[in-house]
C-alpha cells in the first residue's frame, strides 16, 4: 500500500456514510497501517476500523485512535472578559 | 464593576444515538452558571433528522435559551432546513445570517450567528479568481462574512449591552494552532474576523477546529474562543462578559 492509497482510504473514511470522520490520519510503517486521530465514542472507532478492513490493505492495523474526553460532572470553567478601557 | 452577562458555549458535539445521555445530565440547572447557551455548529455527525432529535433531546435539558448555528456536518445529508425547523420547534434559536437578543439580569445579550465557510487567512487564503468553480468556493466564503456583518449591523440597532458573534468556522487563525497548517484554509475565514472587527463585538465564539486551541484575538483585539468540545473537553465553557458601558 503506498501513500496515495492511504490518502484515498482517508477520503473513504471521510465520505463513508457510516463514519464521516474527517480527522482520521493513516500512515504506512513497514507492515503496519497506523490509524490516528480522534473520535467521540468506541462505536465510532469500531466503524472506522471496519471501513479500513473492508479495503483489504494487506497491512496490520495499528489502532492509535484516541477517544475525545467525555465531558464529566463538576463546575464549568468560567472566564471573565472585560472590554478594553478605551471602548 | 457591574455584573457580567454569563455566556455558556460549546461546539462540535456531533450528536447521534451513540452519544445520547452524554450532555443532558450536565446541562440540567445550567441557569445557576449561565444566562444563555451558545452551540457553535456540528450539532450532528451526519446531518440527519434523527441525529438532530438526539441533539434536541440532550440540549432540551438546558434551562436557559439555547442559540445555535449549524456546521458543515449538519449540512451533509441535505436536511439542514428540516434540522433548523425541528430545533426551532423545540424552542431553540438557529441563527444563519440573523441575530437575536435575550434579556438577562445583567443586561441585554445580543448574538449574531452564521455558519461561515472556508477561505483562509493572511498569506494562505483562496483568491476570488480563475475558474467558475474557484469563484464559487471563494464567493461563498466571502458571502458568509458579508452576511455576518449585516446581521451584526442589524443587531446594533437593538443596542445590546454585550454583543457576541457566533460561527462554526473560525474568524481568526490564532485558535487553529495545533491543527496542520495545510488545512487552515478549510477551517476558517479572515473575512469573518474583519466583519467582527468592523462591527464592534465583545466576544467571538466558534468551533470546527477540534485540534486547535481555545483562546485567540482578532487583529483589533476582540477575544475569540474556540469552543469545539474536543478543545474545551467539557460540556460547556462560561464566559462572563462585562458590558461595555461599564468599562
Amino acid at each position: 500500500m503506498n501513500e496515495q492509497l492511504a490518502r484515498d482510504l482517508e477520503c473513504a473514511i471521510a465520505t463513508d456514510p457510516r463514519t464521516h470522520e474527517l480527522g482520521i490520519h493513516l500512515q504506512v510503517r513497514g507492515e503496519h497501517l497506523v490509524v490516528s486521530g480522534e473520535v467521540a465514542s468506541e462505536e465510532r472507532r469500531d466503524m472506522v476500523l471496519d471501513v479500513i478492513r473492508e479495503h483489504d490493505t494487506g497491512l496490520e492495523i495499528a489502532d492509535h485512535i484516541m477517544l475525545s474526553a467525555e465531558p464529566g460532572p463538576g463546575g464549568p470553567g468560567h472566564e471573565r472578559i472585560v472590554p478594553p478601557p478605551s471602548s | 464593576m457591574p455584573e457580567p452577562i454569563r455566556v455558556a458555549a460549546v461546539g462540535d458535539v456531533h450528536l447521534a444515538d451513540d452519544l445520547r445521555g452524554r450532555y443532558a445530565p450536565l446541562l440540567e440547572g445550567i441557569s445557576a452558571e449561565a444566562d444563555a447557551l451558545l452551540v457553535a455548529g456540528d450539532l450532528t455527525q451526519h446531518g440527519t433528522i434523527d441525529e438532530a432529535k438526539a441533539f434536541a433531546d440532550e440540549f432540551d435539558a438546558a434551562d436557559v435559551p439555547v442559540l445555535t448555528v449549524l456546521g458543515n456536518h449538519d449540512y451533509h445529508s441535505g436536511e439542514e432546513r428540516e434540522i433548523a425547523q425541528l430545533l426551532e420547534e423545540r424552542g431553540m434559536t438557529v441563527l444563519e445570517g440573523t441575530s437575536t437578543t435575550i434579556e438577562t439580569r445583567a443586561g441585554r445579550l445580543g448574538v449574531a450567528g452564521v455558519k461561515g465557510f472556508c477561505l483562509g487567512f493572511s498569506g494562505r487564503s483562496a483568491a476570488d479568481f480563475g475558474e467558475p468553480q474557484m469563484k464559487a468556493f471563494t464567493g461563498h466564503g466571502i458571502e458568509t462574512a458579508v452576511v455576518l456583518r449585516r446581521a451584526l449591523d442589524d443587531l446594533a440597532g437593538e443596542a445590546p449591552d454585550v454583543t457576541v458573534a457566533l460561527s462554526h468556522f473560525a474568524p481568526v487563525d490564532d485558535t487553529l494552532l495545533g491543527e496542520p497548517k495545510e488545512i487552515w484554509p478549510f477551517l476558517g475565514n479572515y473575512r469573518l474576523g474583519e466583519a467582527i472587527d468592523e462591527a464592534g463585538v465583545d466576544l467571538a465564539v466558534h468551533g470546527h477546529a477540534h485540534a486547535g486551541r481555545e483562546k485567540g484575538l482578532t487583529p483589533a483585539g476582540v477575544p475569540v474562543r474556540n469552543v469545539a468540545q474536543p478543545v474545551i473537553q467539557a460540556a460547556f465553557r462560561v464566559y462572563d462578559v462585562v458590558p461595555r458601558r461599564s468599562a
